[in-house]
Order: C-alpha cells, then structure tokens, then sequence
C-alpha cells in the first residue's frame, strides 16, 4: 500500500468512530450517520504555537463522507458513489488534487464498516487496548506504519459512540489532537453535502 | 479568412516566444543612483528570528503535485523546516546551518529522497536567505533597480526589491539562462522586511515545478 493510501486509511480509521467501547457483546448504537465540528491542532518541536485548523466531518453510511477543513487552508475531501475526490483551496480557488486511489478508498470504507458493525477491534492496522472506560489505545501492528504514528488516542465522550478526542502521536514532540464538538449522530444528511464543494 | 488568422496566430505565438525566450537570458545591467546593499537585503530578506507558515502548493511540469502546510524557522544562520499534511501528519522535517550542513529528522516517502531535501533547503535558502558573492547595484530594462550577486558557482542572482508591489528574486545559471524565479506579491511591512502574503517560486527546466505559497502566518521570535 502506498504512503498516502495509508495515511488516508489512518484517519479514516480514526474519525469513523466507534459504536461501542470494547467489543461487540456491549450494548451498541447503530451509526448510520453522524456529523460534528472539529478543532485540530498540531503540536511540533519547531513550532512556536500550535498550528490550529477548524472543519466539519460528516459520514454516511455504508459509503459516503466529507471531510473539509474550513481554515487555516480550505481543502474538501469527498467520497459517494464510489468516487473520492479531494480538493483544496491555493490562491483564492479550489483545486482537484490528482492522484487520490480508489484502493484506498476501498479500504477505507472496509474499515468503517467494521467500526458500524461494533467489531472495533478487528482491523488490520491497529491493536487496541483499554486502559479505562473512556480510553481507548491503538498501537501499529505495521512497522511501516509504527515509525510514523507511535500510538493513536482516543477518548470517548459520555454520550455513547461519541468521540471526544484524538491524539495522534508521531513522537516524543510531535502530536496531533482533534477535539469533536456538535455531534449529531442518525441525522439523515442530504447526498449534496457528500457531492459538492 | 481563416489562413490569415492561423498565420497572424503563428506569427504572434512565435513573437511571444521570443519575448518570453528574451526575458529568460540575463538582462543586461546599467548604472544608477547607489543603492546600499541593505536596502535590497533588509527590504526582502528577513532579518532575526521569525517563523512564517505557508499553504504550498506543489505541482510538477506534468500536473502532478499536493498541497502541504510548510514550517520555516529562520535563526541567524540556521534554517528548521517541516512539511505536514493538512490533516496533520508531518511529512518531512529537517535543520540546515551553514557550519553543520543539513541534519534530515524526519522523512516520509516519497519525501525520503536525498534530492529532494537538498532541493527544498535550496528553494529555502534562495527565499530567506541573502545571496553570497560580490554584488553591485544598478538597473535592468524597464528602469528596474537591482542588486546582483555572482556567486563562486557561476551563478548569477538578481535580486528587485521593489518590483510590484513587492519583490522578485531571479537566479541565472552558469549559461546566463534563467534557472528560477521567486515573485512575492501583496508585501506587508513587518519590522524591517517586507512579507509576502503570497510567494510562487518557478524552477525552469525539463524537471521544472512550481510552488505556490499561501502565506498563513508569520511571528517574529
């Protein structure tokens, strides 16, 4: 699999979040959909703050999603129907970004399904332990992988199959955190917002 | 009726082309009024210790490319930089000072090519960064001030600080044929450097690309 398959893959992975804590046998919520605000920030040695980024995020089930970044660049990545698309705004207007695979995209959305169906702990990238009932950690299973994302974070809120926050760490001083906020979740949402920029 | 447009079209594309042919020699340099050389090195280059943030955009001859958040950290004579995605993931990080050469912390495929850290501290260095080499000031066509370094490669670097509404820098090969190009545009004064809002670099060449940089922001350490 390529880098930027994977990469994609792993967040993928990450922001389809999980209907149940721990395993199947727990009581679950059906996702079919859910969509919420983000706050992204990216915490690296030489940077002097945080760089801070703002988007929505939204998936429906079983194959569509958007996934746009409103600052500090604007870029939409698409999926529905089977067609992945990513676009992002340099110089005033938005620009296709050539070279998005739709292995990837197959992928994905395998992994997604997974998530849907509360078998959380059956992927191919991760293992996943619990250190408390609203932790759940990730480690690569890849050594590929394990030399760029050390562990991956995820805290749960109290509202269950509602995500708070990601941390994703690549090393010692390196680390991203998502913070999820007006979360909906079985809202249908309208196929244009999965189509159009 | 249409032969007559085909050759008018003809003649017109060939005599933009030379133009444009004209314009990628080195122009030829004629006195002027003295100009310090602080005034073309203070006015583009930043003095002191700053960070800028830029959205890239790279994209080769053939249309492929990405678009990537870029980190620059300018200390004296040291240069730290980083690539992330968009979505966060750093992509590449590396530290470049003159006595200690370039020291790669982080590199990811297809970033992990020796080339391309080395091409990414030279578009840096030619961005930030003061040329070396004797220079003397004067004014090319279009009554252009200039300051233009030789450097001990052969190279020639034009530097236009007040070209626009903000700055150019041009470099020239050995053969006097124009290697790359940096246009700032929409400068903002910012202590004593003028910071482009937007900078696009142009590489020349069968390998040419070109990078489009967003500034996002800028903090004077």
């Amino acid at each position: 699999m390529k880098l930027h398959t994977l990469l994609i893959a792993v967040w993928f992975f990450i922001l389809a979040p999980p209907p149940s804590f721990g395993s199947a046998d727990r009581n679950q919520v059906h996702l079919d959909s859910i969509r919420a605000d983000f706050v992204q920030e990216k915490h690296l040695k030489i940077l002097a703050r945080p760089l801070i980024s703002t988007g929505i995020f939204a998936f429906q089930a079983p194959r569509s999603l958007r996934w746009e970044y409103l600052t500090p660049v604007p870029s939409i990545m698409l999926m529905h129907n089977g067609k992945l698309s990513k676009y992002t705004k340099i110089d005033g207007q938005f620009t296709k970004q050539r070279g998005m695979g739709l292995d990837s995209m197959q992928f994905m959305l395998g992994e997604i399904s997974n998530w849907l169906d509360g078998r959380f702990a059956e992927n191919e990238m991760f293992v996943a332990s619990f250190p408390d009932e609203q932790t759940i950690l990730l480690k690569p299973k890849d050594q590929t992988l394990a030399g760029l994302i050390s562990k991956i974070e995820l805290k749960l809120s109290d509202q269950r199959g509602i995500l708070d926050t990601i941390m994703i760490f690549e090393g010692s001083d390196s680390y991203t955190r998502m913070t999820f906020s007006n979360t909906v979740i079985n809202k249908n949402i309208p196929a244009s917002l999965f189509t159009q920029k | 009726m249409k032969l007559h447009i085909f050759c008018l079209s003809t003649v017109m594309i060939l005599l933009t082309s030379c133009a444009v042919e004209k314009q990628r020699h080195l122009p030829n340099l004629s006195p002027a009024p003295a100009l310090e050389e602080t005034s073309c090195s203070a006015a583009v280059f930043p003095q002191g210790k700053w960070q800028f943030i830029h959205a890239i955009d790279f994209s080769m001859k053939n249309g492929a490319g990405t678009a990537v958040i870029g980190v620059t950290s300018l200390s004296r004579n040291r240069i730290d930089c980083a690539l992330i995605t968009i979505e966060g993931l750093t992509l590449f990080e590396a530290a470049y000072e003159e006595e200690k050469g370039l020291e790669i912390r982080r590199a990811v495929p297809p970033f992990d090519k020796p080339l391309f850290a080395e091409g990414l501290i030279r578009d840096l260095r030619t961005i930030f960064q003061p040329p070396t080499g004797g220079m003397q000031t004067g004014q090319i066509p279009g009554a252009i001030t200039v300051c233009r370094y030789a450097d001990n490669m052969g190279r020639v670097i034009d530097v236009l600080p007040e070209a626009d509404d903000c700055w150019q820098i041009n470099i020239y090969n050995s053969e006097m044929t124009l290697d790359r190009s940096i246009t700032g545009r929409s400068c903002r004064n910012n202590g004593s450097a003028q910071v482009p809002e937007y900078l696009e670099l142009n590489s020349y060449g069968q390998t040419g690309y070109t990078l489009k940089m967003t500034l996002i922001r800028a903090d004077k350490l």
